[in-house]
């Protein structure tokens, strides 16, 4: 390219550092500010999630699950449940779903707050980041009513789910979701169209959808990058063919296809989205026993299954292995998160500094999910 | 009371020139000093409570059983200093100790110094040079030096990055802001603080104060340009890369702690006020009154000085928790390609409205 | 006494069989009420085998419709894989899943990523896998075609002692880090691999976790390494 390259200096970001959002490390290699190359270094949070599944009984997994991800448990519990349904060919009753929805779409907004808000503190700004966490906090009490727990819920069980809705629980999140639908438009006027945050993110840290199919990344990095693939329209679980919401994707607003502000405002849209998804449901969610068809053994037939479920951070997918045992033969976890940072080394070269945290930012990760 | 009144009311003044003139100066300094700290500890608790207020917290609330000052947290800023006056002093060991040592002394001192030129009521200055204006640019650049020194003696890539972006945004904004205060003496015609002052006293139309800002478009906007200026000298967001919590810890100053730290921390809030105060001076009327033969006089212009100078000090706290911080390159694109020329326009605007509307 | 209180048994289970559960109900025996709903449990258990006997058919034309589109297409993948490349494909049945050799695995990938008819783009997952202790080890690739939304497995049966296969990092991209993961967990090594090294895991650690003959090491640079407890269940 006809630069001249001095001595690259090595540095280290992390483990220990307060913008990773966990314990990842960098190595980065700079010619002064400049980035010539990114090497994400894992596995400080491995707990070997997988073995440990080769130990439990099906039942005992799902407390596990929860700590894959924790900042979206329920979707976690959601794909395990529905995946070790369908291996064992369980229907569970018309209530259960929509109670599934409700809560899996309520932590998708929650989770999607963290990460806009991190978003916000990484690039600078202090003040989004406390408001998100208001309005998350408040997601975070209605699951505290629901099933006791604020992060980690061991509630989606296979065959149902643990806790039925309490009393006045419905309307509860009817006034949440009232309270909240102005709130996005605050946040947007704060942050997103200020203008430097947009110079911030704008154009920085492109992803072309060929590199993000090749990379597998999923979710709303890749339809910030303008691929139009949502599994929950694309190859439908549950009870998601029955409810009308559009799939948001990143168009260039403000700057190039699949820069950090398309994949930060595909995560802005999609909040909206869920909201009506939610009050779809809470209309017309049936009345029923939740605990109807919770079997009571766990023993899958002998096979194999891959079944794929939209976590907020992309394609969550379990694969399991079951030998008619009640403890599953091998259980494989593929993380939308360990591909989405796999593709980091790859997007920001000839980035400076700054923009490396931008981009990391953008990405949304979470480490229990990448190490397991 | 100015170092020149003071060296009169000297017995023996003019036996002892040099002694004199050293006392007279130590004893003003000692004031000036403490006035540092106070307001310090005030503007610290100012932001700790107004940046709760915006974020929709409520900041620090003291428990203090009895203590009715402790239950706001009025006595929170105590703590820290308390706090940072206690703690261990680590040098850490590959630093270069001596470098290491002076450094937050040499920022300090750059801030600390143009506090002499500071017009704080009508007659209340320590030392009225008739270069004021000039005096306080040109020693308000001495912070760099102390910056570079922080960063490189601590021996840490991370400082060294966060040193070398501090001084390179600092030197360039010192450009803009000097030439806004070009723009202005034009019409002023001296350089001295009390002198730019007295330029605008009494009204314009009957109404308005005729305060430089309101003098003509160019001088408006040369007000923000120097405003917006002086803010990225105090590495304040949104130009507040040195110190990007996120990026860089605490970019130059990371290897600090207790003593040394405050210093550093002291210095950042004396150069707000500073940059605050010539704002106030040169563009708002300095220790004028907003209206004409109300609250006017000597004795109120102490007053009107330090409510300027709090209101500007309020406005930089609310930009620091309102908007993102903008990339290196991005700072100083703004600085080069967009305040500079504008800067240029502004002298230019000026000269030509003078020459013409007298 | 015991055969009266059989015939009670057999009478009230009849009936609740039949939807009247006040037969059992009103037994004011104890022990003879439990018996009953014990017997009466045993009996559903028999009417459902004997159900599920009698329609095994229809439920199992059923299971073999719907694999049996995805084993149309799983078998057309398989007959052009071995039409292009004779001798990869391990077993001739189909099951959902393709069995395949290791040895032409890398330009068997390219030609399923780059053939217009699959477009298989993206590699969803691999997983490896253990047959046992002292048995093959195996890896299991799920592809994925964006554009033609259509999904395959291919396995792939190794040596455990000799655990080579080709890396398909420069296919798809994200196979990089998915290699160096089963690598790390089962001691396969990825022939073509840029940087087979540990993810995961500590660089020294030794031993592959996700091994069935696993054994933790006992101690790591000077720290006990805690043992899975016995009869955890």
């Amino acid at each position: 390219m006809g630069v001249v390259h001095g001595d690259l200096m090595t540095l280290n970001i992390g483990p220990q550092h307060p913008s990773t959002h966990g314990v990842l490390r960098l190595k980065v290699k700079t010619d002064g500010e400049i980035i010539s190359e990114v090497e994400p270094i894992i596995g400080y949070l491995h707990r070997c999630f997988e073995k440990h599944c080769e130990n439990v009984s099906y039942e005992q997994v799902i407390p596990y699950t929860d700590r894959c991800d924790y900042i979206a448990a329920m979707n976690n519990n959601f794909g395990y449940a529905v995946t070790v349904e369908e291996l064992m060919e369980i229907k569970v009753p018309e209530r259960v779903e929509y109670i599934r929805v409700i809560v899996a779409e309520l932590n998708r907004i929650a989770s999607h707050l963290l990460a806009l808000g991190a978003y916000g503190l990484d690039v600078g700004a202090f003040t989004p980041f406390l408001y998100m966490f208001r309005d998350r906090e408040r997601i975070l009490d209605l699951f505290e009513t629901l099933c006791g727990a604020r992060l980690l819920y061991n509630y989606i069980w296979v065959g149902g789910v643990s806790h039925d809705f309490p009393k006045g629980f419905v309307e509860s999140v009817y006034s949440f979701l009232d309270y909240f639908e102005p709130k996005i438009e605050e946040y947007n006027e704060l942050l997103t169209y200020n203008k430097i945050f947009i110079e911030r993110t704008g154009d920085v840290g492109v992803m072309p959808p060929e590199v993000a199919v090749s990379y597998g990344v999923t979710g709303p990095n890749l339809r910030g990058s303008g691929v139009k693939w949502d599994i929950r329209k694309d190859e439908p679980y549950s009870i998601y063919e029955k409810f009308d919401f559009d799939i948001p994707v990143g168009v260039g607003e403000m700057g190039t296809v699949g820069d950090c502000w398309d994949r930060y405002y595909v995560r802005m849209v999609e909040m909206k989205e869920s909201i009506k998804i939610t009050r779809q449901a809470l209309k017309g969610i049936p009345t029923g026993d939740v605990h109807q068809a919770l079997p009571k053994k766990i023993r899958p037939p002998q096979g194999s299954i891959y079944k794929r479920t939209e976590s907020p951070r992309g394609d969550l997918a379990y694969y399991i292995v079951s030998d008619g045992s009640p403890i599953p033969y091998r259980l494989k976890m593929r993380s939308p998160a360990f591909t989405a940072l796999s593709v980091l080394g790859e997007i920001s070269q000839g980035w400076m500094m700054s923009d490396v945290l931008a981009i990391l930012g953008s990405l949304d990760i979470v480490l229990g999910e990448i190490d397991r | 009371m100015t170092v020149d009144n003071l060296i009169n009311w000297f017995p023996f003044g003019a036996e002892w020139p040099v002694l004199t003139f050293v006392t007279a100066v130590v004893i003003c300094a000692i004031p000036t000093f403490i006035f540092i700290a106070v307001y310090a500890l005030v503007a610290i608790y100012g932001e700790l409570k107004i940046s709760s207020f915006m974020q929709d917290k409520v900041g620090p609330m003291g428990q203090g059983v009895g203590l009715h000052a402790a239950k706001w947290g009025l006595l929170q800023p105590v703590a820290d200093a308390l706090k940072l006056i206690l703690k261990e002093d680590i040098i850490p060991e590959s630093a270069d100790k001596k470098l290491f040592v002076l450094a937050p002394f040499v920022v300090f001192v750059g801030a600390f110094i143009s506090f002499a030129a500071l017009p704080f009521g009508q007659g209340t200055i320590i030392a009225d040079m008739n270069i004021g204006v000039f005096y306080i640019l040109a020693v308000g650049s001495l912070s760099v030096i102390g910056i570079i020194l922080a960063g490189w003696s601590s021996n840490n890539k991370w400082s060294l990055y966060g040193g070398m972006r501090s001084v390179a945004q600092i030197i360039s904004y010192e450009i803009p802001a000097g030439l806004s205060i070009i723009a202005i003496i034009m019409l002023t015609g001296t350089l001295s603080m009390q002198g730019i002052i007295e330029y605008q006293q009494g009204t314009i139309w009957g109404i308005l104060p005729n305060w430089i800002i309101f003098n003509n478009p160019f001088t408006f906007i040369a007000f923000f340009i120097f405003f917006i200026s002086g803010v990225a000298e105090c590495n304040r967001t949104p130009f507040d890369i040195p110190e990007a919590e996120s990026e860089l810890v605490a970019g130059a100053f990371t290897e600090y702690s207790g003593m040394r730290y405050a210093f550093f921390f002291l210095s950042e809030y004396a150069e707000m006020f500073v940059v605050s105060a010539v704002a106030a001076t040169a563009f708002l009327g300095g220790w004028n009154s907003p209206i004409h033969g109300f609250m006017d006089g000597p004795s109120w212009s102490m007053f009107w000085f330090m409510g300027k100078t709090m209101f500007l000090i309020f406005t930089m706290i609310w930009f620091r928790w309102t908007f993102p911080r903008l990339r290196v390159d991005q700072l100083m694109s703004v600085c080069w390609k967009v305040f500079l020329p504008i800067s240029f326009v502004n002298i230019f605007g000026v000269g030509i409205w003078n020459l013409l509307f007298g | 006494m015991s055969s009266d209180q059989d015939k009670l048994i057999a009478e009230s289970v009849e009936k609740a069989l039949q939807g009247d559960m006040d037969a059992i109900n009103n037994i004011e025996d104890r022990v003879t009420r439990s018996k009953a709903k014990a017997a009466l449990v045993k009996a559903k258990r028999e009417a459902k085998a004997a159900v599920a006997e009698e329609t095994p058919r229809a439920e199992k034309s059923k299971a073999e419709e719907a694999p049996q589109a995805e084993q149309t297409f799983a078998a057309q993948v398989a007959v052009a894989l071995e039409k292009k490349f004779p001798g990869s494909l391990d077993t001739e049945d189909v099951n959902g899943h393709i069995q395949m050799k290791g040895e032409q695995w890398y330009e068997a990938a390219q030609y399923l990523r780059d053939n217009p008819d699959f477009l298989f783009d993206s590699l969803q997952c691999v997983t490896g896998y253990d047959y046992g202790t002292s048995e093959d080890l195996e890896v299991r690739y799920n592809l994925h075609s964006m554009t033609h939304h259509h999904a395959i497995e291919i396995r792939i049966k190794i040596d455990r002692n000799d655990s080579k296969i080709p890396s398909v990092e420069q296919v798809w991209r994200i196979g990089d880090w998915f290699e160096r993961e089963t690598y790390d967990m089962y001691g396969i090594e990825f022939v073509g691999h840029s940087n087979m090294t540990r993810i995961l895991c500590p660089e020294d650690w030794a031993g592959w976790p996700l091994r069935k003959d696993y054994e933790t090491q006992e101690m790591y640079h000077g720290i006990v390494v805690p043992k899975v407890k016995d009869g955890w269940e």
